[in-house]
Formats: C-alpha cells, sequence, structure tokens
C-alpha cells in the first residue's frame, strides 16, 4: 500500500506525516517527527530501548505501526522534563547515581518509569526489578539505575563505599577522585544524545546486505535485475564491482605462527559463515532495501561445514579460507626452561578443563555508518562509532587507497562497544566504497538479527591444563592446551589470546615454571573479535586449578591460595613471562574479603544447609587484569601497533579551555574523566573543561579506547598535557607578576595564587588574563615564547599496568531444577588512583554483571550444519534486573608508581573474576556431588544433565 | 528488519470486520495486540497482504463480571486483566496470569484474544483457558460458535479460528469458595516463555478429602495438557504428602515434551514434576486458609 497521510499527536503535538502502514511507530517518531530520543535496539520487542507512553501507558515503539498510533496521545523521552524544563527527580537521581553510562537504553527506562513511578510511588525491591526487567541494559547492570530508583521513592538510604587505607593518598587531588555526576548526563537523560542514527544527512541512501542463509557456500550466481529496476532502488553492488574500489583487507601481521588472512570487501567466491554478506542494496530507505532483498536471486552451491574446532583441524576437514593449506591459522607456543623437568618430577599432577562457549558483545546500539564524499574536496567524512577512530581511519585510508589526511573519521555518542566497535568491517568499507562512488552519502544501521548472526564473535575457548604442585599445595608448574575456535575470518590478530595469556596467565600467584600452546582454528562461524576481557578464561583457568588442587589434596582452597599467592611484600615479581608485577596487592584483597564476607560463618552455614538439602557455595577468583599496553609492549609482542596516547589543551582568548585526547567513548563517561585530569593538570574547575573527542580532525592521533588504556592512556596524557598548561601559564604569569620564578606560583581553580613566605594568597592573575595576553598581546609575553596557548603533549605509558582484585560469590542452586541463584557478590579492588569513584563503580558493576552474564545465560549456539540458531535476543540472552545479584565493593587502591597520578586503568576485571568466582561457586555448591563445572554456560538445562550423570554420587 | 507492505485496515465494528474478511480474499492477517504478530512481520516470516485491525472495535473489549463468570473481551489486554479491579476476589488466578506476560509494556498492548489463537504451547493464556474449560466465542460472518477451549488450541500456533473468523470473547468460570490455586512457570529469565508451566485449581471437603482437581500442563506437549484421568481419579483421595508426590510423577510422564536449545525433553520431565508438587502444596494451602473454607 502506497502512502497514507496520518496524524499523530506526540508530546501534545499534532504532527502529519507521509507514511506507508507498514512503518514502524519507532521509525515514524524519529525521522517523520525528527524526535530521536526514542532508540531501537531490536525490533523485536525485547530489549526496551524504544519504549514510549501511548495513552500515558508504556509500549513498545517497534511493536506497533505507526497507523495503529492515530487518535492516541504518544509521549516520548522527549517531554520528560520538570515544570521549569529541568530535571525530574527520576532523571536528578539517575545523574547522582550514575545510572546510566552509554545512556542508549536510559530513555526507555526513563519513560517507563516516569509513567510507573505516577501510579506506583512506593514499589518494593522486588516490583522495580520487575518493572525494570523489559529494559535490557548492558553497561550499568543494572546496580545504579535501581539504586537511582530507589532513591526517588526514598527507600534507599544513603550508602557510603568503604573507603581503605591507601586513599590518604588521593587527598592531594582536587579533581581526581571526586565523584563528579557526568556532564554527558545533561544530553544522554533527555534523549538528545546524537547516536549515528541519529545523525540527519539529507538526501542519503540507505545501504542494506543480503546475506548467506548457508554457513559455507559457493557463490554461483546473482541475479539482480529486478531488484535494480525496482523504485527507489539506486543501485545494487557485490564483491566483484567493490573489488574495483577497495584493496584487499590484510590482517597478516608479522610474527611467528600466524598465517597472515585476506578478505575482500564482500564475498566473491564463496561465503563462509551464516550472515556472511552477499550483496549491497542502496536505496531511497531501509523498508524499500529489503524489499530489493527479497527480489535477489543468489545461486549458491552449498559445501561442508565445519563447527568443531578440532575437527577442524583434521585434514579431511572442509577448508575455511582457500588461501590457507589448513584451518590452523595461529599456532603459538612457550615454555620456560624447567617446565619439563618439573612436570616430571612433581609429587602431584593436577589436570582440568575449561570451556568457554561463544558469545557475542552485544552492545544495545548495533553497528552502522554514515559515508559521504566530497567529490569537489575529494574529501570523506564517516561517522562510524568506533573506539578507536583514528587507527580506524588509517586502515580504511588503505583500503580505499585515499590518503589519511583525505579521511575524517567521526565517533559520536556511541551506545555501548565492548570490543566489538573497534576493526573496520567489511560492511562499513563497502558502504565508504559505495558512497565514493555514488558521490551520493550512504548510511546503514545494521538490525539486532545482523548483529547476532554477523558482526563478531568471541570467546570459544577449550583448555586443558596440567598443574605440578608439591604435597602443600605449592604451584611448581603449570602448562595450557589453548585451542579457540576463531569463526570464518580474522577481525583482529588471531595470536592475540595467546599473547595476553603469556603475560598473565600467573595473575596473582606465583607461578615459577608454564608453558603453553595456543592454536587457533578457523570453522564456518562469524568471526572472533575482542570483547571485554578476552583473555577472562585466565582467572577462571587459575582459580579453577586451584580449586582442583585443594581438591587433590584434601585441603582448604584458601589455604591452597594463601600459599601461593602474591602480596605487596612479594614484589617486585618477575613473572615467568619476564613481565614485572608492581603496585599490586593480592593477598591482601582475598584476605579483606574473606573477612568481610565473613567466609568462617559461610563455611558453618553450608555444611547446616547441606543437612538439609540445601546447596550453597562459594566461588573465589583472584584477578590480575593488565591494563594499557604501552608502545613497548606491541614491540615485543611483535603485534604492529602503538600504546602511546596524545592530548591537547587549548586556551581560547576568554580564557576557557578545550582539551582532547585520542580516545573515543562508548559510555565510560571520558568527557567527565578527563575534564577532571586536565583539570587537575591544569589547575582549572572540571567545569572550565570542555572535552572534545572522537574525531579524528580535531582529537589528535591516538590509540583508542580498549584493553582498559583509557584511565592510564587517556587519563594520563590529559593530566601531563595539564601540567604543561599549567607550566605555561604560570611562566606567563611569572612574567606578568614580575616574579623571578614559577615554584612560588600555582594554578587553583583558574586563578594564579602565590607563596609568599610560606602562605599562599590569590593574585588578581586569571587564566583569562593570561590568554589574552598570549593572544593579543604577545609583546608581554616572556622572551621567546610563542603567542597563542596551545598545547600538545603525547605520552607513551609503561608496557603495562595493573590492577587486582578478588571476587567472592556465593550461589544457592535449586538441585531439582537446576537453577542457580546468587545470593551475594563483593569484589575487593585496587584499580589505582581513582579519577571518578562514580565512573570506576560503574565498570566494576558492568563488567561483572557481564561476566556474570556470559557464565549462566549468554551463548551463541550453531547446529552441526553451521546455523547460527540464536539471532534474536529471545534466544541470545542476557540477564535482566531480575537475574542479577547487588554488587559489593570494598576499595583496596594503591597508586602505581611509574603512571601520572598513579593511575592503573581497570574495566575489564570484573568479567575475568565473575567467570571465575561463579564457576568456582557452583562447583562448591555442587561438591557433595562430585560435579565440577567445565563448561559454560551454567543453564538450569546443563547442570540437571550434569546431576543427572552423577546421581550415584553421594548426596551427603 | 522491516515489515513487506500491506494495505492497511481498521474496522470499527465486527459487521465491518466481516465485510472485510468476505472481501479480501486469502492473503489477510487480523491484528489485535501485535506483540507476536509484528515481530514476525518485521521477520519477513508472515507477510500478508492485508491487515485487519481490530483494535477499535469496542465490543471485543471490556470485562464483565457475574456470580458465575467472567466473560473476557478477545481484544482486552493483558494488563487490563491483570488490574481489574474485581478479578482479584472472584477469580485470582486471572488476574495472576496475566501478571506474568512479558513485560509492563507488552502487557499494555498485548491482548488475550491474540495471545489464545497464536496458541503458543508455552504461553499463560492457552493453559489457564484449558485449566478452566473456558469458552471461546467465535464469530463469522454467518454464524456463532462456541468451544470449550480444548477444542479451540489445537496445535503449535494453531487454534480452531478459520480465516474468515474472529475470537470474540472467552468466558471463565469463577473460583467457587473455598477454591485454592496456583500457576508454577520455570523460565530462564522473568518475562521470558515458560519452559514448563503447571496451573491447578482444587476444592477440599468438609473432611479434608479431594472434592475436585483441576490440573494443567505447559510445554509438555504441542497443547497445555489437561491430567483428566488423574483428576477424576482425585475425588475422595486425601491430598497428602504421597499422593503429591504420586501425582507429580504420573504429571512428569504426561505428553510428549520436546527438546530445542533452552531445555530438553527429560529437562522438561524434571522440573514439570518439581512444579507439579509445588503447584498442588502452593493451591491445598490457598484451599486450607480461605474465608469460608470448610478446611478452615
Amino acid at each position: 500500500m502506497d502512502k497514507v497521510s496520518i496524524s499523530l499527536n506526540i508530546n501534545g503535538h499534532d504532527q502529519e506525516m507521509l507514511v506507508e502502514p507498514r512503518k514502524l511507530l519507532s521509525d515514524a517518531i524519529r525521522e517523520d517527527a525528527r524526535l530521536t530520543g526514542t532508540h531501537v535496539g531490536c525490533e523485536h520487542g525485547v530489549c526496551g530501548a524504544c519504549t514510549v507512553l501511548i495513552d500515558g501507558r508504556p509500549q513498545r515503539s517497534c511493536l506497533t505501526f505507526a497507523i495503529q498510533a492515530q487518535g492516541k496521545s504518544i509521549h516520548t523521552i522527549e517531554s520528560v522534563e520538570n515544570k521549569t524544563g529541568g530535571y525530574t527527580p527520576l532523571q536528578q537521581a539517575l545523574h547522582e547515581e550514575h545510572g546510566l553510562q552509554c545512556g542508549f537504553c536510559t530513555p526507555g527506562i526513563i519513560v517507563t518509569f516516569e509513567a510507573y513511578l505516577k501510579d506506583h510511588p512506593n514499589p518494593s525491591d522486588a516490583e522495580i526489578r520487575d518493572v525494570l526487567s523489559g529494559n535490557l541494559c548492558r553497561c550499568t547492570g543494572y546496580q545504579n539505575i535501581i539504586k537511582a530508583i530507589k532513591k526517588v521513592v526514598a527507600v534507599l538510604p544513603e550508602v557510603q563505599t568503604e573507603i581503605e587505607a591507601g586513599d590518604e593518598y588521593f587527598t592531594d587531588f582536587t579533581s581526581i577522585g571526586k565523584r563528579m555526576p557526568r556532564r554527558e548526563d545533561h544530553r544522554l537523560l533527555r534523549g538528545q544524545g546524537r547516536y549515528l542514527d541519529d545523525i540527519e544527512v539529507p538526501g542519503a541512501l540507505h545501504a542494506c546486505f543480503l546475506r548467506s542463509p548457508h554457513a559455507h557456500a559457493k557463490i554461483v550466481s546473482i541475479e539482480m535485475d529486478e531488484a535494480k529496476s525496482m523504485p527507489g532502488v539506486e543501485a545494487v553492488f557485490t564483491g566483484k564491482e567493490l573489488v574495483e574500489w577497495t584493496t584487499t583487507m590484510r590482517m597478516a601481521p608479522p610474527i611467528d605462527g600466524i598465517k597472515p588472512v585476506e578478505m575482500t570487501a564482500l564475498p566473491i567466491d564463496k561465503v563462509r559463515f551464516h550472515g556472511d554478506p552477499v550483496v549491497c542494496v542502496v536505496a531511497t530507505d531501509r523498508y524499500v532495501a529489503e524489499d530489493a532483498i527479497e527480489c535477489i536471486d543468489v545461486e549458491y552451491e552449498p559445501l561442508d561445514a565445519v563447527t568443531d574446532m578440532f575437527k577442524a583441524q583434521d585434514s579431511q576437514s572442509p577448508l575455511v579460507d582457500d588461501m590457507l593449506d589448513s584451518n590452523l591459522v595461529s599456532h603459538q607456543t612457550f615454555s620456560t626452561d624447567g617446565i619439563d623437568a618439573i612436570m616430571e618430577d612433581a609429587e602431584h599432577i593436577v589436570e582440568c578443563r575449561f570451556a568457554e562457549h561463544r558469545q557475542t558483545q552485544l552492545p544495545i546500539e548495533t553497528r552502522g555508518i554514515i559515508a559521504q564524499w566530497d567529490q569537489g574536496r575529494e574529501h570523506l567524512t564517516l561517522h562510524v562509532g568506533n573506539q578507536a577512530p583514528h587507527p580506524y581511519r588509517t586502515v580504511i585510508a588503505g583500503w580505499l587507497e585515499l590518503k589519511e589526511s583525505q579521511v575524517t573519521v567521526i565517533s559520536p555518542d556511541v551506545g555501548g562497544g565492548f570490543g566489538q566497535k573497534i576493526a573496520v568491517y567489511r560492511e562499513e568499507l563497502t558502504v565508504a566504497a559505495i558512497a565514493r562512488h555514488l558521490k551520493r552519502p550512504v548510511r546503514w544501521r545494521e538490525d539486532r538479527m545482523e548483529n547476532l548472526l554477523a558482526a563478531c564473535h568471541a570467546r570459544e575457548d577449550t583448555v586443558r591444563t596440567r598443574a605440578a604442585v608439591d604435597g602443600d599445595g605449592k604451584l611448581l608448574g603449570l602448562t595450557l592446551e589453548i585451542t579457540e575456535d576463531f569463526g570464518a575470518y580474522c577481525f583482529y590478530p588471531a595470536n592475540y589470546l595467546a599473547r595476553v595469556i603469556a603475560m598473565i596467565i600467573s595473575g596473582p600467584y606465583r607461578l615459577p615454571q608454564y608453558a603453553y600452546d595456543v592454536k587457533v582454528v578457523l570453522t564456518n562461524k562469524c568471526g572472533n573479535g575482542p570483547m571485554r576481557a578476552p583473555m577472562a578464561i585466565t582467572s577462571w583457568i587459575m582459580d579453577g586449578t586451584i580449586e582442583a588442587i585443594a581438591k587433590h589434596l584434601s585441603l582448604d582452597p584458601v589455604a591452597v591460595r594463601r600459599t601461593n599467592m602474591l602480596s605487596e611484600r612479594d614484589l617486585p615479581y618477575t613473572m615467568p613471562s619476564g613481565e614485572v608485577l608492581e603496585d599490586v596487592n593480592p593477598l591482601e584483597t582475598l584476605e579483606r574479603g574473606l573477612e568481610a564476607f565473613d567466609y568462617q560463618a559461610f563455611r558453618k552455614h553450608q555444611n547446616a544447609d547441606r543437612t538439609q538439602k540445601v546447596y550453597r557455595g562459594i566461588g573465589i577468583c583472584a584477578v590480575v587484569e593488565s591494563t594499557t599496553y604501552g608502545s613497548k609492549f606491541y614491540k615485543s609482542a611483535g603485534i604492529p601497533g602503538s600504546g602511546h596516547e596524545a592530548a591537547w589543551v587549548k586556551v581560547e582568548p576568554s580564557g576557557v579551555v578545550r582539551a582532547s585526547v585520542g580516545l573515543a567513548s562508548t559510555g565510560q563517561g571520558y568527557e567527565t574523566a578527563f575534564a577532571q585530569t586536565v583539570a587537575e593538570g591544569f589547575g582549572v574547575h572540571p567545569d572550565d573543561v570542555r572535552i572534545e573527542i572522537g574525531n579524528t580532525d580535531v582529537a589528535p592521533y591516538g590509540m583508542g579506547s580498549r584493553g582498559s588504556r583509557g584511565a592510564t592512556a587517556g587519563g594520563g596524557a590529559a593530566y601531563l598535557v595539564g601540567l604543561k598548561a599549567q607550566k605555561k601559564a604560570l611562566t606567563i604569569a611569572a612574567k606578568l607578576l614580575n616574579i623571578d620564578t614559577i615554584d612560588e606560583l600555582s594554578m587553583r581553580h583558574g586563578k594564579v595564587w602565590h607563596r609568599n613566605k610560606g602562605a599562599w594568597t590569590e593574585t588578581p592573575l586569571g587564566l583569562p588574563d593570561i590568554a589574552r595576553v598570549a593572544y593579543f598581546n604577545p609583546a608581554e609575553l616572556p622572551e621567546g615564547m610563542e603567542p597563542g596557548f596551545e598545547i600538545f603533549k603525547a605520552y607513551d605509558p609503561p608496557p603495562m599496568t595493573y590492577s587486582n582484585s578478588t571476587h567472592f560469590c556465593e550461589v544457592l542452586v535449586n538441585i531439582g531444577t537446576g537453577q542457580v541463584n546468587i545470593e551475594r557478590y563483593l569484589i575487593v579492588e585496587n584499580c589505582g588512583t581513582v579519577i571518578n569513584p562514580l565512573i570506576v563503580e560503574g565498570q566494576q558493576h558492568g563488567s561483572v554483571i557481564m561476566g556474570i552474564s556470559g557464565t549462566l545465560f549468554e551463548h551463541v549456539i550453531y547446529d552441526d550444519t553451521g546455523q547460527n540458531l540464536t539471532g534474536s535476543l529471545a534466544d541470545y540472552l542476557i540477564p535482566t534486573a531480575c537475574e542479577v545479584p547487588d554488587i559489593d565493593i570494598i576499595q583496596m587502591n594503591t597508586p602505581n608508581k611509574n603512571t601520572p597520578a598513579g593511575i592503573k586503568g581497570m574495566a575489564e576485571g570484573g568479567v575475568m573474576g565473575a567467570i571465575g568466582a561463579v564457576s568456582n561457586a557452583v562447583s562448591d555448591a555442587l561438591a557433595p556431588f562430585n560435579i565440577t563445572i567445565e563448561e559454560h554456560p551454567i543453564s538450569p538445562n546443563s547442570l540437571r544433565a550434569l546431576l543427572r550423570k552423577n546421581h550415584k554420587g553421594l548426596l551427603q | 528488519m522491516k515489515s513487506g507492505k500491506f494495505t492497511y485496515h481498521e474496522p470499527t465494528t465486527l459487521t465491518a470486520a466481516f465485510q472485510l474478511l468476505a472481501e479480501l480474499g486469502d492473503d489477510v492477517k487480523i491484528i489485535a495486540g501485535g506483540q507476536s504478530l509484528i515481530p514476525v512481520m518485521n521477520l519477513r516470516l508472515a507477510q500478508p497482504e492485508h491487515l485487519i485491525d481490530i483494535n477499535t472495535i469496542q465490543e471485543l473489549i471490556g470485562i464483565k463480571e457475574t456470580n458465575e463468570h467472567i466473560t473476557v473481551g478477545a481484544v482486552t489486554c493483558h494488563a487490563d486483566i491483570e488490574t481489574a479491579f474485581g478479578l482479584k476476589a472472584a477469580c485470582p488466578i486471572l488476574p495472576e496470569a496475566a501478571r506474568r506476560i512479558g513485560h509492563l509494556a507488552i502487557r499494555n498492548r498485548g491482548t488475550i484474544g491474540g495471545s489464545l489463537v497464536n496458541a503458543d504451547p508455552a504461553a499463560e493464556w492457552p493453559l489457564i483457558a484449558i485449566l478452566m474449560d473456558a469458552e471461546m466465542t467465535i464469530h463469522s460472518g454467518q454464524e456463532v460458535r462456541i468451544l470449550s477451549a480444548r477444542d479451540f488450541i489445537q496445535s503449535v500456533y494453531t487454534s480452531a479460528v478459520e480465516e474468515y473468523e474472529i475470537l470474540t470473547t472467552i468466558q471463565f468460570p469463577v473460583l467457587k469458595t473455598g477454591e485454592g490455586w496456583s500457576i508454577q512457570q520455570i523460565c530462564r529469565r522473568v518475562g521470558d516463555f515458560a519452559i514448563v508451566a503447571v496451573a491447578v485449581t482444587l476444592r477440599l471437603q468438609q473432611d479434608g478429602t479431594l472434592k475436585h482437581l483441576r490440573l494443567c500442563l505447559g510445554g509438555m506437549d504441542v497443547t497445555p495438557l489437561r491430567m483428566t484421568m488423574v483428576e477424576k481419579d482425585a475425588v475422595g483421595k486425601i491430598p497428602d504428602a504421597a499422593w503429591i508426590e504420586d501425582t507429580s510423577k504420573s504429571a512428569s510422564k504426561m505428553g510428549s515434551p520436546g527438546s530445542d536449545m533452552h531445555a530438553n525433553a527429560i529437562y522438561r520431565q524434571e522440573i514439570c514434576e518439581v512444579l507439579t508438587t509445588k503447584a498442588l502444596n502452593e493451591a491445598l494451602h490457598r484451599a486450607r486458609k480461605q474465608e469460608g473454607s470448610p478446611y478452615g
């Protein structure tokens, strides 16, 4: 049916629009009414991001056709404000409690609760969670959202996070260490963020991909005439055409043990996984593009698919990449000199197995790109939600055979990344190439099914370990055999896991000797990429091994940890890899946590419950999280690239401060945290610093946001550039005040202070005065100083910095139903100097919940023929607010002696600790049945299967 | 994921709706709440040429109570059943079933009629309708027929409604004085479809023996299953722990549960037994503690 004229009453205004009946209300609100605060996360009614009010009641706008909403009164996030245009109590509480990070799911939550709380002003904790369960969040772990809602209904008293000794260090700072609510919230709480899909580009065409239904097949022919001639379709492209406008995408780091791989922008000869993109349709809108896709006839010749990482290594296995001679794309081995002797002579050898399953990052905002080619300037502007815009630009310019100076990459507000938004994807390259060829802007927004099938997968590692121990449980050596299922394409170097495991496997433990053999194998599944803590399995391996040692020798697992764990006294400790561990306190966090968790009382409780056939378990997992990755790391790992970071500060003639760093945000609050670090270095107030990030024309070349490097590399660079700026400002001030040395001067909140005979007094000079001289009266500047006030600083952090934590998890396992309930969860963490405790706690929450989610719920499932069975959020599960525990945090922070302000970086350790802690907890609960968790996810179905197998095991 | 094209019709009366059904041919779908249909259309798994929206047909919306029955219009949304004032007293199992469906936003739009015609084996309304022997009134342009819920729900995603018909009302009996009830489910997460569900109503004699039992299982076969043999045999029995255990074991052997990625058949059988025990215990507890219950 053609378009009809409808009138929708939105936020009190009648809006006329011309829409097809099939146009979803979510799209009509966003495109026709131009209210982009309502976000689209799935289009099958599960995630809740699109929730609006219809006649005062929360409803999914993706599950209503716009034409059905006539005659009703619709309210969106844009209408949520108090009488004077400020925050409502709910928005205020979310702001104060850091109840949002990337902000993509936030409007749906606000709209739901504004309505709900009106009718239910005093909900219980259970009722709050129940209502919140209709909205999925991937960043916050729901902790602070619930806290904020409770604040509004005045249920929750103020709770202080416990501060441990060591925090006195931080009272020297004026901005760093402050629980500053974020400035990003101002736009995100009101639905005024600008995510990719919110950016209007007049005349833009919409791209859409036809994707392979087969896991492995030759592309025989593609019949596109009907699609090409469909009204509204501008063009249709396949891999053959794109080859003319792009170079081959090479993933070929020059490292031993890894094979170079290549891919074309779109496959030409064959498809390698279910969802592999084959054809790109470009049309006036997405609806038309999908109509055209239905008319395209691709003839495939199906091939046998391989979906098992072990079978993939057989010589008879189907070959995933025809340019390689086998599916083994990377094989790396390493051993310390003494490992063989240790394993041979050992008194005890304990063997374990750990199988991590396939997962995907699942940001609530899917991927997308907008490409605009300016023919006159011969310049390509790309809007793309990406964590590392500069490296992205370097790579995509190369693949398009453009100079880097011909490409601008702008990362706008991004609805979560978690490692999925780093690589340059083939779809993005395709869209960019097409935009240049058509000389028209082209945009693409991935839908949720594509995101689950074809964006990027992660994990799926199987590990066998052998640990040599003495009679006291002391670890003497460890060998690991790891096989990873990398999928069909390499979106990042296949040897990454081996590299990181090599460095950090020992974690918080003393491990004198070890050896590893890491095989990375291609299969007919979506390719792997980094996912928050790609090395997460290492913590499960170490703490699972500790538990196995304890069981083998009938020792208390806590005692075995004490025997092997590093304490501050043991530092610096040189790990078998040669890395030096400093400024961590694993044993101290273990002891503190055991006390806070009341370990002794738990064991009593556990035993008593067992007699009643109630099965509780405690899981401990100690984490040393590698963060930052300075350039020396890349060099020694043989991985091309660097780990340095860059920042600039510019003071305008009026004295306002702008600053930038080479990272892009996907919800980490950099605009606030970096304002704090610049302000700290510079001596101004954070509110007076404007942070501009994400645009490669504006920000200095940096290595992006990943590997928990944001705080050290980014925050460090920002702090250092602030110090440099302060030095310049004070040098100018000294000249203007006629003072000999800047040692007696200091900048505080933008004013110059002078110390005279030990006492500090404020001078009349402030930053605006200094700036005015610098720009408009340079003759007054100190001899030899350049006019203007723009400072640049690059910072190369240490090759590695470390945060550490110990996680404690108590579970209750219902052996009848196989359900696992997490009763308590505690982290004791040392993450160094904390720039903004609110933000850091948010990262701790989010990472722990992601680890719990992976261990209990998530699973990308392929059948034997390579069909991906989990293409919707009804099948790929992440927990709702009802399935997550409350997380308690005890901080035991100590600074890193080698970084600016002692910053260490964090945000992946939570995933590492949670995977190990939950696994160990369930194993502990099921110890009477002689069950050890070796595989994930721990679903009720799989737990019951384990119990059934062990039914003959003793119940007491 | 965007739906294919269709022509949209919004009749405001039943008569108009039947006229459209007669005129428009085969490629027609009726849309009520759309919470199941629209995702399927967005995925292009269903691509009707015509969509008839019955949400504005007022005679299909509303809840009527008498001393004997609750009659619910097919296009009444779950949220309205959940919060209907009189129901918590007269027939509390209905608001409880409604409360468990999806999430708030889904319940504000999804309808009882839509759920029943969709006949998902794991859904709440088919389970409760069959439990309570609800009567389903189906209208066509020509006639009216009334089916028992057991005849209405035929198989997976298959109800007895023909292409030219519309389900108009669902009539439930009220719960009797002293009647205990329970709904038990296991889901992966709150708001998900149940893997297995068990629903029970029962009444006791003065002497504590069973007077009446209704027991229905969801997720154990292509439709919810009433345990009619067990219900007959139960009359006069003492509902003690042994009887509960036996009944639960029988329940676990019912039907032919399938296996999918979330649960295999054996698991369904195991939790069916667990849930039946829970349901019977809860129903008994409710029966025993009610006002006016002879077993007070």
